[in-house]
């Protein structure tokens, strides 16, 4: 342990005297670690991820760098492949924190890992911010690093049961189909507890396994329970396999909500006129309409940008990769520093306006400040249906 | 009328369910090979069906068998090049081998292909026969698409069928699963013969992957839950015999779909598995308790 | 056992190296050389079943499972220390190993390794599905090492580890030794004859299967506590079950050392890989495990001088040991 120190030692010694000696250490990058899962089960979402990240880095360092005091210091990403194996994705946090000795990072994708490796952001004192986690399990341990920009589930079945209340004075009876995992299970219940709080009746609620295969059996038995709102919670595949075996046994409702699916073009491409009145809710969508103060200016501004970029509108999930990036540049400008100390203080106070949307953190770290918008596909396309303020399109009922 | 809805739709599941192992059973009876590769094979097979029909137009029935064309010289390749190689080792050498090769397939389809997932969705969609359109009190009903690929699989595994009993290759096949030196003896060149089986292994994966595109999602990363339920189908119907496979994928459809409704969704695959290992136990040679070789 | 001089100052230079290193090392290394360790120790258990016995073994992945989950659960539920902890993981897959090995050993070949295959499928949605005790899909949060900071935390792993990896070789040796050891190869070269000799073939076979669980069970049940956080997909991952076979051809399967170099070589194998393509990395594994399988137990010979050495090593401590510690065996 002795030698560990006396070779800590003479770095540090090194270090400041590399800093005393000029500006060499400020021209520096910012560098900020992220492990994705580049391949495996979560490579759809990781790739997307990384078009965020990308797309943020470029346009900063397009315009200089981060504003750090006077002088501008460019970002530098490392990225890393975590294979779509949480313990991979802890790993990899403790190598960019030990080895690569990042500044700050961006979390992995999904509510399991980002909590499997905020454990390690929290260890090592590194703000860590989160483009994907809404469960809330994530964040009451109480670690004081880990920042996520998505809101907690609830605000996306609040939403979403007040318009069917409101627009679907008819619906009675609920049928929920969750993916047994940790983020659509979380959501599932959600939705349930949404509904009973509203008096309507839950009269199915199953789970289903990971590759699961085949789900003729449990729609088979929510067609006979007569639901007028379907729910199903899942990855995006799980939903194309569950949407096109619903119209195999007939199944028609007044409303269906899956999530987080057709939000992503990927799902109207593959489920083709099947997609058509699925309602579904989201963090962010091209349709919101927020003014800015980061890079990108607005919502609007910062669609124009990704699809010159990308040749492709931004989803969610790609604008929150973005996001996690716009809010550190904010966080460490008003900072005038990359102290890791002041940075998070900058952070826990929040007021970001951001293109994702106006970014506060609660005590907790987890995003607060702004409305998922409800969107349902109409004619193939995308429409926002909730908030009344930027919706381009009211509830259309009936799915069949 | 709920149990025969779900009977239906566990016969439908296992049509297609024979169909996905078909080919492994091919290749596990004869070859004495646990393909690991088998479920990417079908995703290969899905992928050029999700081309030809979104690029040429070409239906996905109708282009079944070219798929199965191409995963038939692919097939024969790997054999050549690298199975014959490691065929005589123990299972454990060629059961890592194929595994090797698969990861280096499914790593190949991730890059190439990307891994959003993607469906053929077919313009118009076929539609189901609700047969209480007719008959008013019978509520049951047919997805039309499931038992369209269902019966083209059945084709496929007739001439399979057809192609080992009424053949001069298909003898041959027949002689090196039962007797492989006797095979050899008798002036049969098993090199050739585990290639031509390990193609129509692959070819069988091709066109399953192709009939199968409409109805599942398509992505480099299916191919292990197709490999799974091949395992427990080839065990459930006895390894190589092309009936078994169709006994073994109508029971675990059926056995699935109704394990979903007794015991609730997250446990039909629990339920399948252990199923396997019970049999593996005791019946070792399918529930058919025979040794078929066609 | 003989060894080279050569082996000698390799084996003194590595216990030099595993002293050294907590005290250089950044913490980082030294969670490599960790993964190292647990390869080691997954590496010589499998290679108790698998090349002792030569049964095609891929059971280990439902023993580190096992052990996993088992101190996972008992650590969220209780204060007891951590060694305890470990040491009820690897019990609970030991105990898992007795009651399905008599039942799966009497299977052979094919049959043998897709019932130890799919023994992991089954464990891993039991657990998925098991919502109260395992958090299923949610998986466990295990509670931190109380207070002690990162660098003892990762330096403590780093000794568990290691103690691990040399109790399973330690006890790959003992068996290797022992009257258990040569009824084993008995059974590899073949089984029917070893009937004949006299040997208990199934009793042999459950003992070194239990062996196998306990050494897997401890590194899984050390492993779930040093990362913290397990899900059944990750815990129960299949090739967890495969790498160590493929590590213990690389080194030599059925010897001692073969495995622990083996390990070693794939370890470095796969960092290398993995920093370097972003990725297809696993493509280039795929590649790797094929070259070693097609050009290696073939002995084609075509793959360097280096590799056929270290093979013709570990046949040579394989058949001296046959021949100097048992009567001769009935030629299969």
């Amino acid at each position: 342990m002795n030698l560990g120190n006396v070779r800590r030692g003479v770095l540090a010694a090194l270090m400041a005297s590399a800093v005393v000696a000029g500006a060499s250490a400020a021209e520096l990058p910012i560098r900020i670690g992220a492990p994705l899962p580049l391949t495996g089960a979560l490579s759809p979402e990781g790739v997307k991820l990384q078009q965020g990240y990308e797309l943020w880095k470029d346009t900063v360092n397009a315009a200089g760098g981060i504003a750090v005091g006077s002088v501008k210091r460019l970002v530098e990403i490392v990225y890393y492949d975590y294979q779509s194996m949480t313990p991979k994705a802890v790993q990899l946090a403790e190598k960019l924190a030990t080895d690569d000795k990042v500044d700050f990072m961006f979390g992995p994708f999904g509510s399991g890992a980002s909590k499997a490796a905020s454990t390690v952001a929290e260890r090592y004192a590194i703000p860590m911010l989160a483009p994907t986690a809404s469960s809330v399990e994530v964040y009451d341990q109480g670690y004081k690093n880990l920042f996520g920009t998505f809101t907690a589930n609830d605000t996306l079945s609040e939403p979403m049961a007040d318009i069917i209340k409101a627009k679907a004075p008819n619906v009675k009876r609920v049928a929920i189909l969750a993916r047994n995992d940790l983020y659509p299970l979380a959501l599932g219940q959600e939705f349930e507890k949404s509904s009973k709080k509203r008096g309507l009746e839950v009269v199915y609620f199953e789970k289903y396994a990971i590759n699961t295969l085949d789900h003729a059996s449990a729609l088979t038995e929510i067609k006979a329970a007569k639901p007028d709102w379907i729910i199903a919670t899942g990855y995006i595949n799980d939903l194309i396999l569950i949407r096109k075996q619903m119209a195999d046994l007939g199944i028609k409702a007044q409303a269906v909500t899956m999530i987080n699916a057709p939000a992503y073009q990927e799902f109207i491409d593959a489920t083709g006129t099947l997609a058509e009145n699925v309602t579904t809710a989201t963090w962010w969508h091209p349709a919101v309409r927020y003014e800015s103060k980061d890079v990108f200016g607005s919502s609007v501004k910062y669609s124009e940008m990704f699809q010159k970029k990308f040749n492709a509108l931004p989803d969610f999930t790609n604008a929150t990769g973005s996001s996690v990036g716009v809010v550190l540049q904010m966080a460490i400008e008003r900072a005038g520093s990359v102290d890791r100390d002041k940075v998070r203080e900058t952070l826990v106070k929040g007021g970001f306006d951001t293109f994702f949307g106006p970014l506060t953190f609660n005590g907790v770290g987890q995003a607060i400040s702004y409305v998922p918008p409800v969107i349902q596909i109409q004619g193939g396309k995308t429409v926002v249906i909730y908030p009344e303020v930027i919706k381009g399109g009211d509830l259309q009922l009936g799915v069949r | 009328m709920l149990y025969v809805q779900i009977l239906i739709n566990g016969i439908l599941l296992g049509g297609l369910y024979a169909c996905i192992a078909v080919g492994f059973s091919l290749v596990w009876g004869v070859l004495n090979v646990i393909n690991i590769l088998h479920g990417s094979f079908i995703v290969l097979g899905a992928y050029l069906a999700f081309f030809a029909y979104t690029g040429l137009g070409i239906h996905p029935y109708l282009f079944a068998p070219f798929a199965a064309l191409v995963l038939f010289m692919l097939g024969y390749a790997v054999q050549l090049t690298v199975i014959n190689r490691v065929i005589e080792a123990p299972v454990l050498v060629t059961l890592t081998t194929t595994f090797g090769l698969a990861l280096l397939l499914d790593n190949l389809m991730l890059v190439v292909f990307a891994a959003n997932f993607r469906k053929v969705s077919l313009k118009p969609p076929l539609g189901v026969i609700d047969l209480s359109d007719t008959f008013p009190s019978i509520d049951l009903i047919v997805p039309v698409d499931r038992l369209a690929s269902m019966l083209f699989a059945l084709v496929f595994v007739a001439l399979l069928y057809w192609l080992l009993r009424h053949t001069v290759v298909g003898r041959a096949i027949v002689a090196v699963r039962m007797d492989r030196y006797a095979a050899t003896l008798m002036g049969v060149d098993t090199t050739k013969v585990f290639a031509v089986t390990f193609a129509l292994g692959a070819a069988l994966a091709g066109a399953a992957g192709a009939l199968l595109s409409p109805i599942f999602p398509i992505s480099p990363l299916a191919g292990t839950t197709y490999l799974g339920k091949a395992f427990v189908i080839c065990v459930l119907g006895g390894l190589g015999s092309v009936s078994g496979a169709l006994v073994g994928g109508l029971v675990l459809g059926v056995l699935e779909s109704f394990g979903a409704l007794f015991f609730g969704p997250e446990h039909s695959l629990t339920l399948s598995f252990t199923v396997l290992i019970l049999l593996l136990i005791f019946r070792p040679n399918g529930i058919m308790g025979k040794r078929g070789f066609v | 056992m003989k060894r080279s001089p050569i082996a000698i100052v390799g084996l003194g230079v590595l216990v030099l190296v595993v002293i050294i290193l907590p005290f250089t090392a950044t913490n980082y290394l030294l969670r490599l050389t960790t993964i190292a360790f647990m390869y080691i120790a997954l590496a010589s258990s499998w290679n108790i079943v698998g090349g002792f016995i030569g049964y095609p073994s891929f059971a280990t992945a439902a023993f580190f499972g096992i052990g996993a989950y088992a101190s996972g659960i008992l650590r969220g539920a209780s204060s007891l220390p951590l060694p305890a902890t470990w040491l009820f993981g690897a019990a609970a897959a030991t105990l898992f190993s007795l009651l399905v090995g008599p039942a799966i050993l009497r299977l052979r070949g094919h049959y043998f390794a897709v019932a130890s295959l799919v023994l992991a499928a089954v464990l891993r949605e039991i657990t998925n599905a098991a919502t109260t005790l395992t958090g299923g899909g949610m998986g466990l949060n295990l509670p931190a090492v109380g207070a002690i900071n990162v660098d003892v935390q990762t330096r403590l792993y780093y000794v568990s580890m290691l103690v691990a990896a040399a109790l399973t070789i330690g006890l790959a040796t003992l068996i290797w030794r022992s009257r258990l050891g040569w009824a084993m190869r008995c059974i590899e070269q073949n089984e029917d004859a070893a009937i004949v000799l006299g040997v208990n073939t199934l009793a042999t076979k459950i003992l070194g299967f239990a062996a196998s669980a306990a050494t897997a069970g401890l590194v899984g049940a050390i492993y779930a506590t040093w990362i913290g956080y397990i899900d059944p997909t990750d815990a129960f991952d299949d090739l967890l079950s495969v790498k160590p076979i493929i590590m213990a051809f690389i080194g030599g399967v059925g010897t001692i050392f073969g495995p622990v170099a083996g390990a070693i070589i794939f370890l470095v194998l796969e960092e290398f890989v993995w920093r370097n393509v972003l990725n297809f990395h696993a493509g280039i594994l795929g590649i790797i495990i094929v070259a070693l399988l097609v050009f290696m137990p073939g002995g084609i010979g075509s793959i360097g001088r280096g590799i056929e050495k270290l093979r013709a090593y570990g046949r040579a401590g394989r058949t001296s040991d046959i021949s100097g510690a048992a009567p001769p065996v009935v030629p299969s």
